[in-house]
C-alpha cells in the first residue's frame, strides 16, 4: 500500500505539517503540537509539542509515511507514557532498552485502538535475524519482534524479551512494566559484553523518537527541558551539530525563511494629509445648545507594527476565523433573490398575474409587472470600524488572559480579513483623546485602500491610551463616510465603556453629545452600530444609540463572531 | 365508490427502520398527545426525519413534509389562488392540508426559510391552533389531530439564519447527536448490510473524522454517509475505494484533510 504522496527524496515536513496535525486530530481528538525541528536525526517530544525533523535523513524510509509515522508514534507516547521514569542508577543502554520497551508498549495500546498504525509502523522495521550481533542490531530486532508476530529470531536474548513482554501483556497499561523489563534485559545484554557506544545510537527505526523526554534527569527535576537543549538522552546524536560545523545550520522552515528575507520593515503608514485639524460642535444638554466648534480632531499617523502579529491571530484564532469567513460567504452566495413583479422575465409571477387577471375582470387596468426573474440582489454598503483606543482597553479581560485591546484587535483582524474578499468597502479607524483640543484619530485602512500588509501593520500597532471623547469621533466618522457614494453607510463603534475624557465631570455630558451626534448622523443617512464590551453599559447605550442599534457582550470571547454578525445583518439586510 | 382521503397518499404504511437511542420515542409520544409543536435539532444526517417517519407510523398519522428553502414565501405553505376557466380556484398548500385534515407537518430545515415565512406557523404552534388563510378570508380550525414538527441543524445554521424567539419559544426541543457506538454499528448493519465487523470500523472511521469538525470539517461524517459507504461495500465495492466515495469526497475538496481522512481511513481498513 503506496503512501498517497511518496518519493525517495522525502517530503519536507513544512509542506504536510498541517496533513499531519489534522490527522492526529482525528485520530486521537485532541489537538496536537507540531514543531519543525530543522536538521535531526529523530523526532523529540519538547514540553507537548512534537519536534519534527523537517527532512528524515537520507535512506530513513520514504516521504510522508515516515512522517506520519513519527507523528503518530509521537502522539501515542502522549496519550500513554503518562510518567517519566527516574534515570537512577541505570546504565545507558538499560536506558535505551526500557526506552525501546516503552515505545512497543504504547505502540502495541495504540494499535489496540487504531488496528491501522500496526501496519503504518510495521513496514519500517526492516531488522533481519541474520545481521550481526551487535547491541544496534539485536535491539532493533527486538523492536521487530514485538510489533511483528510473523517474525522469526533464532536469537535467545530476543526471545526472551519477547516472551517477557508478552507475559506482561495484561499491564500494558502500567508504564512501571518497560522499566522492569527494560531493566533485567539490559542487565542481560551487558552480561554478553556487548559493546554499546551511546555516544553513537540512534534509536531505530527511525519514526521513533528520541526517547528524552521519558526520563527524568537529575539537573531538571522539575522544570521540562527547555527547547533549545539538545536531546541528552545516551547520547543521542542530532544532525544539529553536524550542521552548525558546516555552517548551515538549516532549521528554519522554507516559509519561515522566506519571512526572514524580507525583514518587518517601517511600512510606511498611510499617508495622512498634514491636513488643518478638523473642528466639530458638541452639544451641551445643560445649555440646550451646540458650543459650535468646540472639539478639535487631529489625525494622527497610525504606527506600523510587525504584520506577523496579525497571522499569529489569525492562527490562534483558526477555529473562529473559519466560521467567519464561511458566515461571510454564505451570506454572500445566499443573496441570489427571484425578482417578482418584474415588467419582464423569464417566469410568470403567479401572485402578480393573478390579481392582474383580478383586475381585468373588475374592469381595471392591470399593472404589466407581472414577470419574475433570478436575479442578485446587489449590497451597496460602506461600513467605518471605529475602535474606541482608551486606556481602559489595556485591561485584562478577566479569564481571557488577554487585554481588551488584544481581543478587539484579534476580532477585528478575524473579522476583516473575512470581509476583505467582499465587494463592500469598509474602513478601520481608531480614536482616543484628551480633552476638547486634542481628540486623536487614527486611520488603521482607510476604505480605498485594500488590506493588505501595510493595514495589518497599523493593527498590529494600535495602542490604548488616553479617553473616549465619543462624539467628536462619531461626527469625524461620519464626515468621512459621508464622502462615499454608496446608498447605505454604517459606523461600528466598538467600545469598552462609556464616554469620558479628562476634562469633563458631567457622566451625562459627553454620553448625551454622543446621543446628539448619532442623532445627527442617522438623519444625514449614516446608520450607527454600537458594540460594548462593558458589561454594565445597559444604563447608557440604549439612551446614546437607540434600542436595537447595540450589543452589549456578555462574553468577550465570541467579539470575533459577534462583529461578524452585526457586519452580516446589515450587509444582507 | 367513495371519495380517496384527500391526505391519504401520505399514511406511512410500513414501519421505517428507526432505532431509539435514548427516550425520545416516548418523549414525542407525550408531546404529541398534548400536540406540543416539536424542534428537532441535530446534524445532518443523524436520523431526524427518519425519526419523525416513525413517529407518524407509529401514531399512525399521516405526514406531510415540506422542505423548507430561502425562496419560500407564505402562500408556498399555506396555498394560493388559481386561475381555471371559470375564474380563480383556491387551492390549499401543504400547511394548511395537514392543518384541515389532522395530519403531522413536518418542516424540514426551517432556518432555510425566511423569517417572515416562519410567522405564518405563529397562530398555529400556540393555544390558538389555527391558520388565517389572509388572501382566502378564511380562519382554518386546526384538525385535532394536527401536529407541528421542525427541525433544525445547529451546526451550520449559522448566525444570520437563525430563527426568531418568538418561533423558538413556541417548540418543544428534543436534541439528537450521533448516536452512541454501539446504536450506531446497528443502524450501519440494519440499512446497509455489512456484517457488524466492517460496521464497527465503519463507525470507527465517523468516529475519528468527527474529531476534525471545526478543524478542517464543517460538519462531522453523518450517520448517512456511514451507511451509504456500508451499502458501497455490500455491493462489492472494495472498502478504500467505498469509503473515499461515500466519506471522503463529499465532505471536503481541501487536500490536506482529505489525506488526513484517507489516513483515517487506512488505520480502520
Amino acid at each position: 500500500m503506496a503512501a498517497p504522496t511518496s518519493s525517495s527524496a522525502g517530503v519536507p515536513f513544512s509542506a504536510i505539517e498541517r496533513r499531519l496535525a489534522c490527522y492526529l486530530r482525528a485520530l486521537w481528538g485532541r489537538p496536537a503540537t507540531l514543531r519543525d525541528a530543522g536538521r535531526r536525526a529523530r523526532v523529540s517530544i519538547v514540553a507537548g509539542a512534537i519536534c519534527m525533523p523537517n527532512i528524515f535523513p537520507a535512506g530513513a524510509g520514504e516521504g510522508i509515511a515516515l512522517h506520519r509515522a513519527a507523528a503518530a508514534h509521537a502522539a501515542a507516547h502522549l496519550v500513554h507514557s503518562m510518567h517519566r521514569f527516574p534515570l537512577a542508577k541505570l546504565r545507558p543502554i538499560q536506558v535505551a532498552i526500557v526506552s525501546l520497551i516503552e515505545d512497543a508498549r504504547i505502540e502495541r495500546l495504540a494499535w489496540q485502538d487504531l488496528p491501522g498504525l500496526r501496519r503504518l509502523w510495521l513496514r519500517f522495521h526492516v531488522a533481519l535475524p541474520d545481521a550481526i550481533p551487535n547491541a544496534t542490531s539485536l535491539m532493533a530486532r527486538l523492536a521487530r519482534a514485538l510489533i511483528d508476530p510473523d517474525y522469526r529470531d533464532h536469537d535467545g536474548w530476543v526471545a526472551k524479551g519477547r516472551e517477557l513482554f508478552e507475559a506482561h501483556g495484561a499491564r500494558l497499561h502500567d508504564p512501571s512494566m518497560s522499566r522492569e523489563i527494560g531493566a533485567l534485559l539490559g542487565n542481560d545484554l551487558g552480561q554478553m559484553r556487548m559493546q554499546f557506544d551511546y555516544g553513537r545510537y540512534l534509536v531505530e527505526p527511525a519514526y521513533r523518537d528520541d526517547n528524552a523526554f521519558l526520563w527524568e534527569f537529575p539537573e531538571n527535576k522539575s522544570a521540562p527541558p527547555p527547547e533549545s537543549e539538545p536531546a541528552v538522552l545516551a547520547g543521542t546524536v542530532t544532525l544539529e551539530t553536524a550542521g552548525a560545523i558546516g555552517g548551515d545550520r538549516a532549521d528554519q522552515s522554507p516559509d519561515r525563511a522566506r519571512r526572514e528575507i524580507s525583514p518587518p520593515q517601517a511600512v510606511p503608514a498611510m499617508e495622512v494629509p498634514e491636513a488643518p485639524p478638523h473642528r466639530y460642535p458638541e452639544w451641551d444638554y445643560v445649555i440646550g445648545v451646540h458650543r459650535p466648534a468646540w472639539c478639535t480632531v487631529r489625525e494622527r499617523r497610525a504606527e506600523s507594527g510587525d504584520p506577523r502579529a496579525i497571522d499569529e491571530i489569525l492562527t490562534r484564532h483558526e477555529e473562529v476565523a473559519a466560521r467567519v469567513a464561511r458566515l461571510v460567504r454564505s451570506a454572500q452566495v445566499g443573496h441570489a433573490a427571484r425578482l417578482r413583479r418584474q415588467v419582464e422575465g423569464n417566469d410568470l409571477d403567479l401572485d402578480a398575474a393573478i390579481t392582474a387577471m383580478a383586475d381585468l375582470r373588475a374592469g381595471r387596468t392591470p399593472s404589466s409587472r407581472v414577470y419574475q426573474r433570478p436575479g442578485r440582489i446587489r449590497r451597496d454598503l460602506a461600513v467605518l470600524w471605529l475602535l474606541d483606543l482608551s486606556r481602559s482597553t489595556n485591561d485584562v479581560v478577566p479569564g481571557a488572559g488577554e487585554t481588551i485591546l488584544a481581543l478587539a484587535r484579534a476580532a477585528t483582524a478575524v473579522v476583516a480579513e473575512a470581509i476583505a474578499t467582499a465587494d463592500d468597502s469598509f474602513a478601520l479607524h481608531g480614536f482616543d483623546s484628551s480633552g476638547r483640543e486634542d481628540v486623536g484619530y487614527y486611520r488603521f485602512k482607510d476604505f480605498d485602500e485594500p488590506y493588505a500588509e501595510g493595514a495589518r501593520a497599523r493593527l498590529a500597532a494600535m495602542t490604548g491610551q488616553r479617553s473616549t471623547r465619543m462624539g467628536a469621533a462619531l461626527r469625524h466618522a461620519g464626515h468621512l463616510l459621508s464622502q462615499r457614494r454608496t446608498a447605505r453607510k454604517l459606523i461600528v463603534l466598538v467600545t469598552d465603556g462609556a464616554p469620558h475624557d479628562i476634562d469633563v465631570h458631567d457622566r451625562w455630558y459627553l454620553a448625551l453629545d454622543a446621543k446628539r451626534a448619532v442623532d445627527e448622523q442617522r438623519r444625514a443617512g449614516i446608520a450607527t452600530f454600537c458594540v460594548s464590551l462593558d458589561p454594565g453599559a445597559d444604563a447608557y447605550v440604549t439612551r446614546i444609540f437607540g434600542a436595537g442599534n447595540y450589543l452589549v457582550l456578555d462574553h468577550l470571547r465570541r467579539l470575533p463572531e459577534k462583529l461578524a454578525l452585526v457586519y452580516l445583518r446589515w450587509a444582507a439586510a | 365508490m367513495s371519495q380517496p382521503h384527500p391526505i391519504g397518499q401520505y399514511l406511512i404504511r410500513t414501519e421505517p427502520y428507526y432505532r431509539p437511542t435514548g427516550d425520545e420515542v416516548e418523549l414525542y409520544r407525550a408531546a404529541y398527545m398534548v400536540r406540543m409543536p416539536m424542534m428537532l435539532k441535530g446534524p445532518t444526517g443523524c436520523g431526524k426525519t427518519r425519526f419523525v417517519e416513525y413517529m407518524a407510523w407509529h401514531l399512525g398519522r399521516p405526514l406531510i413534509t415540506i422542505a423548507c428553502h430561502e425562496d419560500m414565501t407564505a402562500s408556498d405553505l399555506v396555498g394560493r389562488h388559481l386561475l381555471d376557466a371559470s375564474g380563480t380556484r383556491w387551492q390549499d398548500g401543504p400547511l394548511t392540508l395537514a392543518v384541515r385534515f389532522g395530519a403531522i407537518c413536518y418542516l424540514d430545515e426551517i432556518v432555510e426559510a425566511r423569517q417572515d415565512t416562519t410567522v405564518v406557523l405563529h397562530p398555529l404552534a400556540d393555544a390558538r391552533r389555527m391558520l388565517p388563510l389572509e388572501k382566502k378570508g378564511e380562519l382554518v380550525e386546526a384538525h385535532s389531530d394536527f401536529q407541528l414538527v421542525i427541525s433544525y441543524n445547529p451546526g451550520y445554521q449559522s448566525i444570520i439564519k437563525d430563527l426568531k424567539q418568538s418561533t423558538k419559544q413556541r417548540f418543544g426541543a428534543l436534541d439528537f447527536g450521533w448516536p452512541p457506538r454501539d446504536a450506531e454499528i446497528e443502524i450501519v448493519v440494519h440499512e446497509s448490510g455489512v456484517t457488524p465487523d466492517l460496521a464497527g470500523r465503519l463507525v470507527s472511521v465517523g468516529e475519528r473524522a468527527r474529531n476534525l469538525k471545526g478543524h478542517g470539517l464543517d460538519e462531522g461524517l453523518s450517520t448517512r454517509m456511514l451507511v451509504y459507504a456500508g451499502s458501497l461495500i455490500a455491493q462489492g465495492v472494495e472498502p478504500l475505494a467505498a469509503c473515499r466515495a461515500a466519506l471522503v469526497g463529499p465532505v471536503t475538496d481541501d487536500l490536506d484533510i482529505r489525506d488526513a481522512l484517507d489516513a483515517v481511513i487506512k488505520t480502520f481498513f
